[in-house]
């Protein structure tokens, strides 16, 4: 429910598609994109900025959505995990993920992906410790980071960057 | 990445679950939108102890978006009191105090973030809003927070019906406690503690429920791993029979034990969603998640050891204490885990006899839930235990291992409870991980370590587990979670189709489920569903998945059905093929004929014909391609293993690192090895997440201050080491089925392995480490750079 005086019309571009909807302008980004645009593939886990589950791409840099405003993004480009996959092909970075037993339940999985893409643009070759670093501000519950550090390290070899 | 080949099981089949999670196609309980649907939030109270004198709505109310505010005395009007517990037979356990409560606070509140009141509103950012007009007024109580608060009668109870802030008292006396320490050489006493922490999964809880008046049916969407218990659990407080109650979990972002239960929160929202006729979500938020989710360890216990001077502990007497906050959790209140604890003590240990008192307290603290070994404090106290005996009787810690871990086919062959130790491997694991490390060559290392004022340290511990334990006398333990019974089909288009109450929250049962039918089948991999999470086709149980049942119980079910299943499809394959049953087989999803090529008959192509051609069928025939399997565990066997590391401990700072960290271990035959390593590493990541960072701390008057991820530090990538896991030939116990539980272990053993070597590593200090938090602070004061507080 939106009310008149602090509703706004937001458009984005988002995978590669131009987007808009109406959000009160409290709206975070993560809440725009899951609930103003149905792309769910973004999670919560602690909207407070530390776990990294909302790790979205925006003009290419790695964001948490969940401390930014959707009216912050107006205008950008903004890639979440819906929008990496080509039809069926999965993109490098999800494929290694795969072939890597990279996760367990999952929840956390999208902003790992995100965080991965972010740093093999960077870096295409980053060394286990520098990978395990620059994964430092994503919490996974499940793996004991050591499969997640094996999936990057496994894309960076196919240079999926 | 392992493609399967002629065998599915025992290879690293890469998941099933994976593309859909990988592409943001997953769908966890944040992602069910129904139509019309609400949004709750809680208000929640700040207050640790205190008397609700009023609960005043109005305000919020009038806010527009606002639909209904629900309170203490609404939750009186709707719902019956729940009764924790009952459904699991707890209100039969002598000592046991069960008392009852509302969804919402109704009289008191008793911790901070007891719930007060329920806002549904059009948007969870106008519930939120409506939270801040509420206005409460509560009457402080003295609060009740540590272990000899609860056990002051002077205290005020937390529940008047109780009388005391007794949870659970027992005594359990194995052996002949005071003959064995007549025959002690020496007697050892410690107090050793475990602190508060929790699961923490990274998708917190969460419930849409949604009734359909027309129907007078309740479907709840939930964060679970166990969908069946809530239709168990509900009707008596909401006034839903079981059978008109539909739950549905499709993903689910982990568990850890936390989601094996039924919550106050649960009842309110569904109660809300029956009185207002529309769908009400409401996703618990990290902050509400950390202060009121669910809280598990906080045990101590007084030990006393029965001791040899070759450094045997024959005996041992325990008292031990837990604290198991206010409400307690339902169906398996916390309390019980004292019990469950003491118990477990034993594990591999050549123990004589035990005398154990166990006791629960409540006080003014969040809900104790089981966490991952939820008896895991025995564990820490025994492996604690055997370091203090070393230390003590100035031995190797090693070479005290080596004297107390049974011994394979030597006696004792059974525990003190009786329990066989059928096939157990400790011996061996701990050899193999003292090779591993090198343990002579690593204490010289640790020699010129110190001299160059570097702190090494090297741990162990070991465990059992028993998903189940080997039969006792010929005879399965009384098990309140029952046998596993799956559901397997053909289904008309000739895809195998495995329906199991089982409730995956990341073990990938999708894909393991698979695996082993595909084996015992002969059908490909890729033509088997594996169906779970909805509960109007999934077999009724209390637990689904939980207690590192999935991998004996329900393995062993499916493996049991498809052999059932596939002599079904050839029997009518015979009949079709005009054929003996026992000359044909089935591979590749296709029966043959041994020895005449050329005849082959699809099963999709036999499953057709008996969907759509049952007239070619002789009369009389069985072309029901259904199987109900009901699998009791077969002869069992035990999970163990021992966990050894190194670290270095930095003495200016307090930090420690690990330099390595081994796994030895037996969990049976792995049905997906990297699945296997996966439970493993997982649990000792929460584990160094336990000893070196987490801590649900209260504060002196009840306040909670760990109420963010800033103040609750979760382990991260920096700093959970690589993990090497490696396995020891293990011992088969039954004809068909040795995949065991491996999903607790790690969690169990891990963190007495970690005390064990930052013990070693200070000992040059003389630290004496009983107790499992062991932040820099901590360690600063047990190398004496700042004062003991």
């Amino acid at each position: 429910m939106t009310s008149p005086l602090t509703s706004t019309d937001i458009s984005l571009r988002v995978n590669g598609e131009e987007r808009s909807a109406t959000a009160d302008v409290r709206t975070t980004l993560a809440d725009f994109l899951r609930e103003g645009l149905g792309l769910t593939g973004t999670h919560l886990g602690c909207e407070h900025g530390v776990c990294g589950a909302c790790t979205v791409l925006l003009d290419g840099a790695a964001v948490r959505s969940c401390l930014l405003l959707a009216v912050q993004a107006r205008g950008a480009e903004v890639t979440t995990v819906e929008g990496l996959a080509e039809g069926d092909r999965l993109h490098p970075v999800q494929q290694a993920f795969h072939d890597s037993h990279a996760f367990q339940c999952g929840f956390c999985t999208p902003g790992f992906v995100m965080t991965t893409v972010a740093l093999l643009a960077e870096e295409p070759t980053p060394s286990r410790e520098r990978i395990r670093e620059c994964l430092s501000g994503n919490v996974c519950r499940c793996t004991g980071y050591q499969s997640i550090v094996d999936g990057v390290a496994l894309a960076a070899s196919r240079d999926a960057g | 990445m392992t493609e399967v080949g002629a065998r599915a099981v025992g290879a690293s089949v890469r998941r099933v679950e994976d593309p859909r999670i990988l592409t943001g196609r997953g769908r966890y309980l944040d992602d069910v939108v129904l139509p019309g649907m609400l949004h709750a939030a809680f208000l929640r109270s700040y207050a640790p102890h205190g008397r609700l004198l009023s609960v005043d709505v109005a305000e919020a109310l009038e806010l527009p978006g606002v639909v209904a505010v629900y309170t203490g005395a609404d939750m009186q009007r709707l719902t019956e009191p729940g009764k924790p517990g009952v459904i699991a037979g707890m209100d039969q356990m002598p000592g046991m105090a069960l008392p009852a409560s509302y969804g919402l606070a109704v009289d008191k509140v008793r911790h901070v973030g007891d719930p007060i009141a329920l806002v549904v509103a059009e948007s969870r950012y106008l519930a939120e809003d409506a939270l801040e007009l509420i206005e409460v007024d509560i009457e402080p109580l003295e609060a009740v927070v540590s272990y000899a608060d609860a056990l002051d009668p002077a205290k005020p109870p937390l529940f008047e019906e109780v009388g005391s802030n007794l949870a659970f008292q027992m005594e359990l006396p194995l052996g002949d406690v005071d003959g064995a320490f007549a025959r002690a050489d020496r007697v050892l006493t410690a107090t050793i503690s475990v602190h508060r922490h929790h699961p923490n999964p990274m998708e917190t809880r969460g419930i849409v429920a949604s009734w359909d008046s027309a129907a007078q049916k309740l479907t709840l969407h939930a964060s679970t791993q166990s969908p069946h218990m809530l239709r168990l659990l509900l009707p008596p407080q909401i006034g839903v029979p079981m059978e008109q109650i539909r739950v549905l979990a499709a993903d689910v972002g982990g568990g850890f034990g936390l989601k094996n239960s039924v919550f106050r929160e649960d009842v309110a929202v569904a109660a809300a969603a029956k009185d207002l006729g529309r769908p009400v979500k409401w996703v618990e938020d990290r902050l509400e998640h950390l202060a009121t989710g669910g809280h598990a360890r906080e045990e101590k216990a007084d030990v006393e050891l029965a001791v040899t001077d070759d450094g045997r502990i024959i005996g041992a007497r325990l008292d031990l204490v837990l604290n198991v906050g206010a409400y307690l959790a339902d169906p398996f209140p916390g309390s019980t885990m004292a019990m469950a604890a003491v118990m477990f003590f034993q594990g591999p240990m050549k123990l004589e006899a035990l005398g154990a008192k166990a006791t629960s307290v409540f006080s003014n603290k969040a809900t104790y839930v089981s966490y991952r070994g939820p008896w895991a404090t025995g564990d820490f106290l025994r492996e604690r235990s055997l370091d203090i005996v070393a230390r003590e009787l100035g031995l190797d810690p090693v070479e005290v291992r080596r004297r107390n871990y049974v011994v394979r086919d030597e006696s004792p062959l059974a525990m003190l409870t009786g329990t066989p130790y059928l096939g157990v491997t400790t011996r061996e694991c701990l050899e193999e991980a003292v090779r591993l490390l090198d343990v002579p060559a690593f204490r010289e290392r640790q020699e010129a370590a110190r001299a160059e004022g570097r702190y090494l340290g090297l741990g162990l511990a070991a465990y059992l587990e028993g998903a189940p334990p080997p039969k006792t006398n010929g005879e399965r333990q009384a098990d309140i979670v029952g046998d596993e019974t799956t559901y397997l089909a053909v289904d008309e288009r000739g895809r195998v189709v495995i329906t199991t109450r089982q409730q995956p929250h990341g073990q990938g049962h999708q894909t393991t489920l698979a695996q082993v039918a595909a084996d015992e089948l002969g059908v490909r991999f890729t033509d088997i569903d594996v169906l779970w999470g909805d509960t109007d086709i999934t077999p009724v149980a209390l637990i689904g998945t939980g207690g590192s049942r999935a991998a004996t119980m329900a393995n062993g079910s499916v493996l049991h059905g498809s052999r059932a299943l596939k002599a079904k499809v050839l029997a009518l394959a015979a009949e079709l093929l005009e054929a003996d049953a026992g000359d044909l087989e089935l591979a590749d999803s296709t029966v043959s004929v041994r020895g005449t090529p050329g005849i082959a008959l699809p099963l999709a192509e036999l499953a057709r014909i008996v969907a759509t051609e049952p007239e070619r069928l002789p009369d009389g025939v069985d072309a029901d391609l259904r199987i109900t399997e009901v699998f009791d565990g077969g002869e069992g066997g035990w999970s163990g293993g021992v966990h050894a590391c190194v670290v270095e401990v930095d003495v200016e700072t307090g930090l420690v690192a690990f330099e390595r960290y081994v796994v030895v271990e037996d969990c049976g035959l792995p049905v997906n090895p990297a699945i296997v390593e996966g439970q493993i590493r997982g649990g000792v990541a929460q584990a160094v997440g336990a000893v070196l960072l987490e801590h649900a701390a209260y504060d002196e008057d009840g306040q909670f201050v760990a109420a963010s991820f800033l103040d609750y530090l979760m382990p991260t990538s920096t700093l959970v080491p690589d993990i090497e896991v490696h396995h020891v030939q293990t011992v088969l116990n039954d004809p068909d089925v040795n995949f065991r539980g491996v999903g607790e272990g790690g969690m169990i053993v891990a963190p007495a392995a970690i005390t064990s070597a930052i013990e070693d590593a200070l000992a040059p200090f003389g630290a004496q480490v009983r107790e499992q938090h062991l932040p820099p602070s901590r360690i600063l004061e047990l190398v004496g750079t700042v004062p003991v507080r």
